[in-house]
C-alpha cells in the first residue's frame, strides 16, 4: 500500500521530482563527463606511448650520430634501449603544399609506430613506406598506391605498404606555431634504414632515441660523459606530442575540478531544500501514519525511499549523460579526435567518480532521513499538526523611513525572501551559477578569439613561409633570396638555458612581414637594445626588463649574454631579437626562415619547403570551431541550470504561498498584478545574481587562464557584449520561469484554497 | 432596493461520472443594508451560495446580479474587480497575508480598490490601533478577525460577506466579534450576509435564510431581531 502511496505521491510533486532528478543528473553527468575526458585521454595516451614505444630521451645533433655513438649510450647503465632516428621534411609530388615527414628509425621498438592495415615492417625492403592513416585517407593514398617525395633537388619513389599510427606524432603538427594538426597538408611516413641508406647513399640521423627511466638530469650527465661533449637532450616533457596531451590531461582535471562541484554543489543544495519542504508538505500524513500505528522506522523508510529514488534515477541519467559528454568529446571525430590521432578512444571512468557516485547517493538518502525526522518530532498529535514556518518577526530595516515608503509589493517580496532564507539563497546560487558559467563561456570565447586574432590575423603579415636547408644554406644565399622576394628573415636556432631546452629567433624586419605581440595582445616592435623574453620564459626563470641571460646554443661550446629588453607573448617558448642587437652581441646564427608575400617561388636547392598563410591560419578555424561546440554545450548547461533550479523553486514557492495568493485574489487583485508580485521577486534575485555572478565568473576564467598558462599566452578578455548577452540570457531564464509560474495564478481556486483552517 | 438578485441560479459540480447540484434553481432577492443570516446544515449549499454573490464561483446556469450587475457573465479580470470595489470578504480562517503587518494587511488593498476608507481608522473602528505595527501571528485569534473585519471594510464595499466568521473563536470572542460586525455595518451602512449554522447568529438577523440540499427552504424577514446582547449565547 505505501508504496502505491509513493508512487502518486511522485505524481502529485511530479515537477519537484523530475527537476531534482535533472539536477542531480545534469551535476553527476558534467562531473563523471569531465573526469571521464581527462581519465580516458591518460590511459589511451599512455597506451599510444606504450605501443608505439615513444622514446623517453632524444639526443639531438645536427651534424649526425654515428653507429658508435648510439652503442655508447646504449651502453650507458639505465639505457634499457637506444636506436638513431632521423625525421625530416619532404615535399610530397603532385599534391601542392603538402610536408611529409620522412621518419626512420633502426630500432622499430623505439620511436616506432602501430600498423592499422597492411603489411607488416619490413626492415629488409628498400622501396616501402608506411604512411599516417589520416594523412593516407586525406588524400586518397591507399596501400599499394605509389607515392614520390622530394627532398631538395632529389624525387624518390615509394610504395605504400601499410597505414600506421605513431606517438612520435600523437599531435601531428610541423611545429609549435601551428594549434591543429591537418593532415590535409601535413602527415608523416616511416621507411627503412635500408631504404634511407639507398635515398641518402649513407646513413645520416639526427637524434638518438631511448628508453630509459633515468632522472633527465642523470641521464644528461651520463650521456655526455659517454660522448665526451655537450649534447642537446630532449625529454618527453620537450616534446610537443608528450607536453601538449599532458597539457590537455591537466587541462581536464583543471576543467574537470570547477565546473561539475558547481553543478554538485547546486544540485545538492537544491535537494536539502526540495526534500524539506516536500516532508513538510506532507507532514499531516506524516502525523497520520504515526496515528495510525505505523513505526516511526517505516515512516522514514517510505520518505528516504524517495531521495533514493532521486539519487538512483538522477545517477544513473548522469552516468549516461557523462559517457555522452565524455564520447562527445573522446571520440575519433570529435574535438579531441581532431587534436590527437591515437587509435583507441575506449572511455575510462577514474575510479574515484564511482566512489563519488554513491557518496552522492548516499547523502541524498541523509538529507531524506533528516527531513522526515524533523517532522516525525514529538507525540502522534504534535507530528498531526500541519508544518507552520518560522513566525514572522520585526526587522531592524523595517524601522528606517525609507522601508515604510515602499509598494506593497516590494515589502510583500522583501519579508518573503527574508522569511525564506533557504529558498532565496538557492534561487540566488542557481542565477550566480548560470551568470559564472556563461561569463565563463563567452568570456573563454573571446579570450581564444582575441588570441588567434593577435598571434594569427595581426601578427602574420606575409602570405608564405620559406623553410631554408640550415644545414648547407650560408647567410649570404638566405639574404639573397630574402631581397629576392621582398621578405623578412628569421635565424632560429635551439639552445639550452640552464638544464632545459628553449628557442632562440633573430629576426630582420625591414618589410613588416613579421609582427610581435606584446603584453596587451597588441603589436609591437622589437628595439635593438636587448633580447626580448616570452612570458612563459619570464616566469619559469623569473626575468624582467634589465636581467641579463645567458645560453648556449645545443651542439656548441659557446655560451652568450644578453640583456632583457622586454617581455613579449609568443606561440613557442622563444627569446627574440633583432638582427642588429643579435650582431652586437656576437651570435653566430644560420637564417633558416624567409617570410614573404610572393606565392610564386623559383627552384632552389636550398628551399626544404613553403607554407601558406591560409594553410596555417586554417588549422585555427578547426580550432575556434571546437571551440564553439564547447562553448555552445556548456551555455545550454546554464541555461537548463537556471531553468530546472528557478522553476523547482518556483513552484515551491508558488506552493507555500499559495494561500497568500488566493487571499489576494479574493480580496479583487488581478492574476497579471499577482503575476508581476511573484515575477518581479525572481527579477530582484536576479539583479542580485548578477552582480555576484560577474565578478565571481571573472575570477573562474582567470583561475582557468592560469592554469592553461603552461600552454598558451593568453590574456583575459571579456568583451562588453559578453557581459550584456550573459546579463541577458541570465535575466531571460529568470523571467520565462517567472512567467511559466505566473501562468498558473490563472488556476488558483479560491474557495478550495481558502476552506482548510489555518 | 435591491441589491441581490438571483434568478433560477443552478451550479453543479461534476466528479468523473457523478453530477452534484450544489444549487438547484434558486430564486432569491435581497435588499439593501440589511442583516442577513444564511442557515443550514453542512453541505446544504451555502458557502457555493456566498462564493457565487462574492464572484469566487460562477453558476452553471442562470444570472446572478449584485448591485444592478450581472456578475454570472464576467470574465476573471472582470470578476477580480468586482471583487475588489463590490464586496468584503471575512473567512473563517481570517486568511490575512502572515509577511504584512496589520496595518499593511488593511493598507493592502489601497492597491485595489477606487474608493478606500483610511486604514488607520478602520483599526481604530475596530480597537487595533496599538497593534498596527504587529504581524497576525503575534495577535490572538478574534482580534485576527478583526483585522480581517477591518480589511474587507476598508475597500469601502456595498456587501460584506462572512463565511462562518465565529467558527474559529470561543463563543464570548465570538460574541464581541458579532458585535463589532454589525455595528460597523449599521455605522457604515453596509450589506452584510452572514453564513453560519449557528441558529443563535439568526436571531440577531433582519432577514434569514434557510438553505437545503441546493434549495431555498425559506427566507424570512424578522420584525425584531435581537441585539447580541440578548441572545442566549
Amino acid at each position: 500500500m505505501l508504496f502505491r502511496k509513493l508512487i502518486r505521491t511522485m505524481g502529485l510533486y511530479k515537477a519537484q521530482f523530475i527537476s531534482m532528478i535533472i539536477m542531480i543528473a545534469l551535476g553527476i553527468g558534467v562531473f563523471t563527463g569531465f573526469n571521464m575526458e581527462w581519465y580516458t585521454l591518460d590511459v589511451n595516451v599512455n597506451e599510444a606511448l606504450e605501443e608505439s614505444g615513444f622514446a623517453d630521451f632524444r639526443l639531438v645533433s645536427e651534424k649526425g650520430f654515428s653507429a658508435e655513438e648510439r652503442d655508447k649510450i646504449a651502453a650507458i647503465d639505465g639505457v634499457k634501449r637506444a636506436a638513431r632516428y632521423l625525421s625530416v621534411n619532404t615535399t610530397v609530388k603532385d599534391m601542392g603544399v603538402d610536408v611529409l615527414a620522412l621518419t626512420v628509425t633502426e630500432n622499430i621498438g623505439v620511436s616506432g609506430f602501430y600498423l592499422m592495415e597492411g603489411d607488416k615492417y619490413d626492415p629488409e625492403s628498400e622501396t616501402a613506406i608506411w604512411v599516417s592513416d589520416k594523412y593516407a585517407d586525406a588524400n586518397n593514398f591507399k596501400v599499394g598506391d605509389k607515392i614520390t617525395l622530394k627532398y631538395k633537388d632529389s624525387e624518390f619513389e615509394f610504395e605504400i605498404r601499410g597505414l600506421v599510427k605513431s606517438s612520435e606524432y600523437l599531435i601531428c603538427v610541423p611545429d609549435s606555431t601551428q594549434l591543429m594538426p591537418d593532415f590535409d597538408t601535413y602527415g608523416y611516413g616511416f621507411i627503412t634504414p635500408k631504404a634511407l641508406e639507398k635515398v641518402f647513399g649513407a646513413e645520416f640521423y639526427t637524434q638518438i632515441n631511448v628508453h630509459s627511466d633515468m632522472e633527465k638530469a642523470d641521464f644528461i650527465k651520463a650521456a655526455d660523459k659517454a660522448l665526451g661533449v655537450t649534447s642537446m637532450v630532449l625529454s618527453k616533457d620537450d616534446t610537443v606530442s608528450y607536453s601538449e596531451a599532458q597539457g590537455e590531461i591537466e587541462e581536464g582535471q583543471t576543467m574537470g575540478n570547477i565546473l561539475p562541484v558547481l553543478f554538485l554543489a547546486i544540485a545538492i543544495l537544491t535537494m536539502v531544500t526540495t526534500m524539506h519542504r516536500l516532508t513538510a508538505s506532507e507532514k499531516t500524513q506524516i502525523g497520520t501514519f504515526k496515528a495510525l500505528g505505523f513505526k516511526d522506522k517505516r515512516i522514514v523508510r517510505h520518505y528516504t525511499a524517495f531521495a533514493l529514488f532521486i539519487g538512483v534515477m538522477g545517477t544513473i541519467l548522469g552516468i549516461g549523460l557523462g559517457y555522452f559528454l565524455g564520447w562527445f568529446v573522446m571520440n575519433p571525430n570529435g574535438a579531441m579526435g581532431t587534436y590527437i590521432d591515437m587509435r583507441s578512444w575506449t572511455l575510462y571512468m577514474p575510479w574515484f567518480c564511482w566512489i563519488v557516485l554513491v557518496i552522492i547517493i548516499l547523502f541524498l538518502v541523509l538529507i531524506g532521513y533528516l527531513s522526515v525526522k524533523s517532522m516525525l518530532k514529538g507525540t502522534a498529535a504534535e507530528a498531526l499538526r500541519p508544518y507552520s514556518p518560522k513566525k514572522m518577526k520585526r526587522m531592524r530595516i523595517e524601522e528606517k523611513k525609507f522601508f515604510k515608503r515602499l509598494g506593497f509589493g516590494t515589502k510583500w517580496n522583501l519579508r518573503d525572501t527574508l522569511r525564506h532564507k533557504s529558498r532565496t539563497f538557492m534561487t540566488l546560487f542557481g542565477m550566480v551559477g548560470c551568470m559564472v558559467l556563461l561569463i565563463g563561456c563567452f568570456g573563454m570565447n573571446d579570450t581564444l578569439n582575441a588570441f588567434v586574432d593577435s598571434f594569427y590575423e595581426k601578427a602574420i603579415n606575409y602570405e608564405l613561409k620559406i623553410n631554408l636547408d640550415t644545414e648547407n644554406i650560408t647567410n649570404e644565399h638566405a639574404m639573397e633570396i630574402a631581397e629576392k622576394y621582398q621578405g623578412d628573415w628569421c635565424a632560429s636556432m635551439s639552445v639550452q638555458i640552464g638544464e632545459d631546452p628553449y628557442g632562440v629567433e633573430i629576426y630582420d624586419t625591414p618589410h613588416d612581414k613579421v609582427r610581435f605581440i606584446d603584453d596587451a595582445m597588441e603589436t609591437t616592435t622589437l628595439g635593438d637594445d636587448g633580447a626580448y623574453i616570452c612570458e612563459r620564459i619570464a616566469d619559469e626563470l623569473d626575468l624582467k626588463e634589465g636581467s641579463s641571460l645567458t645560453f648556449s646554443p645545443f651542439g656548441s661550446d659557446k655560451s652568450y649574454t644578453v640583456t632583457i629588453a622586454g617581455v613579449t607573448r609568443a606561440m613557442a617558448k622563444t627569446v627574440q631579437m633583432t638582427r642588429t642587437y643579435a650582431d652586437k652581441a656576437g651570435i653566430d646564427y644560420i637564417i633558416s626562415t624567409v617570410y614573404t608575400d610572393s606565392t610564386n617561388i623559383e627552384s632552389d636547392p636550398m628551399i626544404l619547403n613553403t607554407q601558406t598563410r591560409s594553410a596555417i591560419i586554417e588549422s585555427f578555424d578547426v580550432f575556434m570551431e571546437l571551440m564553439v561546440t564547447m562553448v555552445a554545450m556548456l551555455v545550454a548547461a546554464a541555461v537548463i541550470l537556471g531553468i530546472v533550479v528557478l522553476y523547482n523553486l518556483g513552484i515551491m514557492s508558488y506552493t507555500e504561498r499559495y494561500r497568500e495568493m488566493a487571499t489576494l485574489k479574493v480580496i479583487g487583485f488581478k492574476d497579471k498584478k499577482i503575476g508581476r508580485l511573484l515575477i518581479s521577486q525572481n527579477l530582484w534575485l536576479t539583479v542580485i545574481g548578477v552582480m555576484i555572478g560577474i565578478p565571481i565568473g571573472y575570477g573562474v576564467l582567470d583561475y582557468l587562464l592560469t592554469a592553461l598558462a603552461s600552454e598558451y599566452e593568453m590574456v583575459l578578455v571579456i568583451k562588453p557584449l559578453t557581459y550584456l548577452v550573459s546579463t541577458a540570457l541570465t535575466f531571460g531564464v529568470s523571467l520565462l520561469v517567472g512567467l511559466m509560474i505566473a501562468r498558473k495564478n490563472k488556476y488558483i481556486n479560491m474557495v478550495e484554497a481558502l476552506k482548510c483552517a489555518e | 432596493m435591491n441589491i441581490v438578485e438571483l434568478k433560477n441560479v443552478t451550479r453543479v459540480y461534476t466528479a468523473g461520472d457523478h453530477e452534484m447540484k450544489a444549487l438547484d434553481g434558486v430564486d432569491l432577492t435581497l435588499e439593501e443594508g440589511r442583516f442577513i443570516v444564511v442557515l443550514g446544515p453542512s453541505g446544504a449549499g451555502k458557502s457555493t451560495l456566498l462564493n457565487m454573490l462574492g464572484g469566487l464561483d460562477s453558476p452553471t446556469s442562470g444570472t446572478v446580479v449584485v448591485g444592478g450587475k450581472d456578475i454570472s457573465t464576467l470574465s476573471n479580470d472582470e470578476l477580480a474587480e468586482y471583487r475588489a470595489e463590490t464586496v468584503g470578504f471575512v473567512f473563517q480562517s481570517y486568511n490575512l497575508i502572515p509577511t504584512l503587518t496589520v496595518l499593511e494587511n488593511v493598507a493592502l488593498v489601497k492597491e485595489i480598490a477606487t474608493d478606500p476608507l483610511s486604514s488607520h481608522d478602520m483599526l481604530r473602528a475596530v480597537g487595533l490601533e496599538d497593534h498596527m505595527k504587529n504581524f497576525p501571528s503575534e495577535l490572538s485569534g478574534g482580534e485576527q478577525q478583526r483585522v480581517s473585519i477591518a480589511r474587507a471594510l476598508a475597500k469601502n464595499p456595498k456587501i460584506l460577506l462572512c463565511d462562518e466568521p465565529t467558527g474559529a473563536l470561543d463563543s464570548e470572542t465570538g460574541v464581541l466579534v458579532l458585535k463589532l460586525l454589525l455595528k460597523m455595518a449599521r455605522e457604515y451602512g453596509k450589506t452584510i450576509i452572514i453564513v453560519t449554522h449557528n441558529q443563535n447568529i439568526a436571531k440577531m438577523a433582519d432577514t434569514v435564510i434557510q438553505v437545503k440540499n441546493g434549495k431555498i427552504k425559506s427566507c424570512t424577514d424578522q420584525e425584531n431581531p435581537l441585539s447580541a446582547d440578548e441572545v442566549d449565547w
